[in-house]
């Protein structure tokens, strides 16, 4: 009886203090970490001792392992993703950094330019990618069609089709499909700057490209490390549009790690191939491992130039 | 304003030419990024022939509204526009719901586990094991007889963006003075009755760009339905029926449709776009840089 009522006394005070309130209103945030998240993860975790494949599970012990590390498609698909991000980063990066820069002063069109620089980013990257197979495509796309009318190539290129160039034109799309999104964060800081550095620097006599590399480059530290954090996980990450534009094709050329894992884990759309969800599960342990490396890595290299600058 | 006109005149014929330079390189690379959006937009008015014959012009010989008559009916693209369109709407309002709430706790409380909670988002929006992850939710759907709606999609879908968008909303609300609390609690307003009657009206321009970017989530969300509609077509939104038709029988026979069915996916997002392009872009820097 006494315990009771303390009980709704706890209860009252908790509802008028708002205690009670706000765990109500946290339920459907924490819900989500522990379902769309935590239960995931663990459940990958178990399943990385498991041959699955959907409708039955042997475990196997460190199987997975062992074949993992004879995996040769893995290992080149783990290659393709550090090319693949490596060359979307440095031609994504530069050309949203010169962007921001050059469009941050009001000047004729600006407004409309940077507009246009941000449009992919609203489109989902399944339909552009697919879009951009239209446009890649050998015998009627319009680019081997430009191409040829300008006299560039005599021959069309298979650009989709072929390993030399499938990885190129898969981080044609990436670089076209990315760069107004950081152009656009790197925009909103340089306007952090204050206007009146630049003015002194101006009555100092700097050109374009010192006040560049003097003022603009080192204000706008914070935010750019940011913005190649971000653009760094991203590239890591990215499979989608590859899924569309070649599959991981011609021969494994443009597999990167997530795009291998998603067929072994869901299989292809061309045959219906056996699942191995355990396996997956390992390869996908483990990449999420190489990208939080590359993540720490470059998080320590970042505070070392805050230390030497 | 005056002083920018007199910064013209000083100018010299060398810095003109520079501009007019950048600025040509600007149109270039503007023209290279609409090019693609263009190109299908006109390229749906084609004919298939036409579109088969391939050729380096823009605007159609023959303009012709067939391929949309033929896609809206044959090939399923009505059944599709109503699924993208309650995935969109669906997860806007879930996420509009979850992160407000969350955004306004977090801002306005302190307590025990509000940093595990809080660290547990930024943990996971960056241990990324990829699509690995959606293979235990849709056994989990499929177990609670979830994948036979769109329910699972759009609960899935808005549960891997809260992260940002509560990020976002978490900003926002810092900005906002804690006396106006204080002032509707004195006036015996509940916890909750602050954030409904005071907190929410405030709140707006931050929920706009949620409710934007999540809108946009959900309208673009591919691999995701990809999973979930594998057997069942009906539930299927246009990013995953447009592009399963690039795979189905010739690829090259069905171009005609393919443009359609891509243009009816990208139109009213660019649309949405054209008209809210300065909230679409403020709530991007808000969630990332700011969060």
């Amino acid at each position: 009886m006494n315990s009771k009522q303390s009980l709704g006394q706890r209860l009252k005070k908790g509802w008028d203090h708002g205690d009670i309130p706000m765990w109500l209103m946290l339920l459907p945030t924490i819900f989500f970490i522990l379902v769309m998240s935590v239960y995931p993860f663990a459940w990958l975790i178990r399943y990385v001792f498991y041959d699955y494949n959907g409708f039955k599970a042997y475990f196997i012990g460190f199987d997975n392992f062992k074949r993992m590390v004879t995996d040769g498609i893995y290992w080149k698909s783990v290659l393709h993703t550090f090319e693949y991000a490596g060359l979307k980063l440095l031609f994504v990066l530069p050309l949203s950094l010169v962007t921001a820069v050059l469009l941050q002063r009001k000047r004729f069109g600006s407004g409309l330019i940077q507009g246009i620089y941000f449009l992919p980013t609203v489109i989902s990257s399944a339909v552009y990618s697919l879009i951009w197979y239209f446009i890649f495509a050998t015998y009627n796309g319009v680019l081997n069609g430009f191409l040829q009318a300008a006299g560039i190539i005599k021959q069309p290129i298979d650009w989709l089709g072929s390993s030399k160039t499938a990885m190129i034109a898969v981080v044609i799309v990436a670089v076209w499909g990315a760069f107004g999104n950081y152009m656009i964060l790197l925009i909103s800081g340089l306007t952090g700057i204050p206007s009146d550095v630049y003015e002194s620097a101006e009555i100092d006599g700097a050109n374009g490209i010192q006040t560049f590399f003097k003022i603009t480059l080192p204000m706008l530290g914070p935010v750019l490390k940011v913005v190649i954090m971000l653009a760094i996980t991203t590239a890591f990450k990215d499979y989608q549009s590859i899924l569309v534009l070649t599959g991981g094709g011609p021969n494994n050329r443009t597999h990167v790690m997530f795009s291998y894992i998603f067929q072994m884990v869901f299989g292809t759309s061309a045959a219906a191939a056996q699942l191995q969800i355990g396996y997956g599960s390992v390869l996908s342990i483990v990449s999420a491992l190489i990208v939080g490396i590359v993540t720490i890595i470059y998080l320590n290299f970042s505070k070392k130039m805050d230390d030497i600058s | 304003m005056a002083k920018e006109r007199t910064g013209h005149s000083v100018e010299s014929k060398k810095t003109k030419l520079i501009n007019a330079g950048i600025f040509l390189l600007l149109v270039i690379l503007a023209v290279f990024t609409v090019y693609p959006v263009i190109y299908i937009a006109f390229g749906s008015f084609k004919t298939n022939g036409e579109l088969v014959g391939g050729g380096l012009n823009l605007i159609p010989r023959k303009f012709i509204t067939d391929n949309y008559v033929q896609a809206w009916k044959m090939g399923n693209f009505s059944r599709y526009t109503v699924n993208s369109l309650v995935i969109g709407f669906g997860v806007m309002g879930v996420s509009l719901f979850v992160s407000s709430m969350a955004g306004y706790v977090f801002s306005r409380k302190e307590f025990r586990l509000k940093s595990l909670i809080y660290n547990a988002m930024v943990m996971f929006m960056f241990i990324n094991v990829g699509s690995a992850s959606l293979r235990p939710l849709f056994e989990l759907a499929v177990k609670l007889h979830m994948n036979k709606s769109l329910l699972a999609i759009i609960l899935i879908s808005a549960g891997s963006g809260q992260a940002t968008y509560v990020f976002l909303i978490h900003g926002f609300m810092n900005s906002i003075p804690k006396e106006l609390d204080e002032a509707a609690k004195m006036d015996g307003c509940s916890f909750f009755g602050i954030y409904s009657r005071v907190i929410l009206p405030v709140l707006k321009p931050a929920l706009a760009s949620v409710a934007l970017l999540s809108f946009r989530g959900g309208w673009n969300e591919y691999i995701l339905p990809l999973i979930f509609t594998m057997t069942n077509e009906n539930l299927r939104p246009l990013t995953v029926g447009v592009v399963a038709l690039q795979n189905a029988g010739d690829g090259a026979a069905a171009w005609n449709i393919l443009f359609a069915g891509s243009a009816i996916a990208i139109v009213p997002i660019i649309i949405v776009y054209i008209l809210a392009s300065k909230q679409f872009m403020g709530g991007m820097t808000a969630g990332a840089v700011k969060g």
